[in-house]
């Protein structure tokens, strides 16, 4: 979610399996760098996944560019990583939250486990409780 | 009588040697020098930059790379064969990261990029990579630790050394001045004394130099490249501003 120059992100910390909770302590947002945060939600194994292979990508990113990655720079990587496994994908439902530019303007984006993006203004959302935090 | 032999990478001459291999170390003692120096608490990596155009584009090194959070490389030789081979390195690091997620062993990110260059002396028919490296990194499993390598794919560890233009000289030097106990602080200054002996140019200010050290901090390696203004300031410390009388 975004505020004035600003953004917050947050999660739940369960890891369960169907009814039996499992740990109450799992990590589902990480720190891209200062300006960037991600949050994955979805099929355990294929977060872990997902973020080693992202963690991969940025910091041959970060060592070639020697600079920090944009976030609208960063969601499109996500995306297209996601779609390169169109017929086989990684369950997983990406939230990014980051300021971009000299300004430090707000950006948010979610996506589904294809990689299809939705940036907003206010908020977004990713998850299964999805429907109950859009609140409609 | 060798130049029979030269052409082709990868056969021997009849003395038993590899001309392309020694043709490429020709064309690396040409190139800046680089001087590495290892010291209780840290690595120094410093080198001589040859393009020093006042129309040259700041911020962009010639000598000096990043190759993963805990390991750092100078670079002596031609510049484009350097920028695949440290892209190697970088790849080579982050797979071990992502398959064992770990920092990569330094000694096993050399060995990777090294056999690349010895592939180069048998196989395929092309020429070796005119490059040296200097690479200094830090793991938990032997410390600081400081390697040189050489388009033939030998590679040693070392605890003072010099690659490129008159790195006779400069390891003469280290030679007699390196001392095991040295800080991080000594070893940037007797890296920069070294340097102000060993370069052609008649002065020297922090401009023709990149200076670059590695250490820990709160657990974690960081390495830093010195603002020209460091330099300068540990150049008028040691007074190596004004040239040497010749003798």
């Amino acid at each position: 979610m975004a505020g004035k120059n600003c953004v917050g992100i947050a999660s739940d910390r369960r890891y369960g399996q169907y009814q039996t909770t499992i740990a109450t302590d799992a990590q589902k947002i990480w720190k891209i760098h200062d300006k960037l945060y991600i949050g994955l939600s979805g099929l355990a194994t294929d977060v872990q996944t997902f973020i080693e292979k992202l963690k991969f990508r940025i910091t041959l990113y970060q060592l070639r560019e020697e600079r920090d990655i944009k976030p609208s720079c960063f969601a499109q990587l996500v995306s297209t990583m996601l779609y390169e496994k169109r017929f086989g994908p990684y369950f997983v439902e990406p939230v990014i939250a980051g300021l971009e530019g000299p300004n430090n303007e707000p950006y948010l984006c979610a996506m589904d486990l294809l990689g299809c993006t939705s940036t907003a203004k206010g908020f977004v959302v990713g998850g299964t409780p999805s429907e109950q935090l859009y609140g409609v | 009588m060798a130049r029979r032999y030269d052409s082709r990478t990868t056969i021997f001459s009849p003395e038993g040697r590899l001309y392309q291999v020694e043709y490429a170390m020709e064309a690396i003692s040409h190139a800046g020098v680089a001087v590495g120096i290892l010291g209780t608490d840290g690595i120094v990596l410093a080198a001589e930059k040859k393009i020093t155009s006042k129309l040259l584009e700041p911020g962009s090194s010639e000598k000096m790379y990043k190759v993963a959070d805990h390991i750092a490389c100078a670079v002596a030789g031609i510049t484009a064969d350097a920028n695949i081979l440290v892209n190697s390195a970088r790849l080579s690091a982050q797979r071990h990261n992502f398959q064992y997620q770990e920092d990569i062993p330094v000694e096993q990110l050399l060995q990777s990029i090294c056999d690349i260059k010895q592939g180069y002396t048998q196989y395929g028919g092309l020429r070796p990579f005119g490059v040296s490296f200097l690479f200094a990194g830090w793991d938990e499993h032997h410390g600081f630790q400081l390697y040189q390598s050489d388009p033939s794919g030998n590679y040693g560890g070392w605890k003072a050394t010099a690659i490129g233009a008159n790195n006779q000289s400069a390891q003469s030097i280290l030679k007699q001045d390196y001392k095991a106990d040295l800080t991080l602080s000594d070893a940037v200054g007797l890296a920069v004394k070294v340097l102000s002996k060993t370069m052609d140019s008649t002065t020297l200010t922090g401009e023709k130099l990149e200076v670059a050290v590695l250490y820990r901090e709160n657990d974690e390696v960081v390495y830093r490249l010195l603002r020209d203004a460091e330099v300068d300031k540990k150049i008028t410390e040691l007074d190596l501003a004004t040239p040497a009388e010749s003798t």
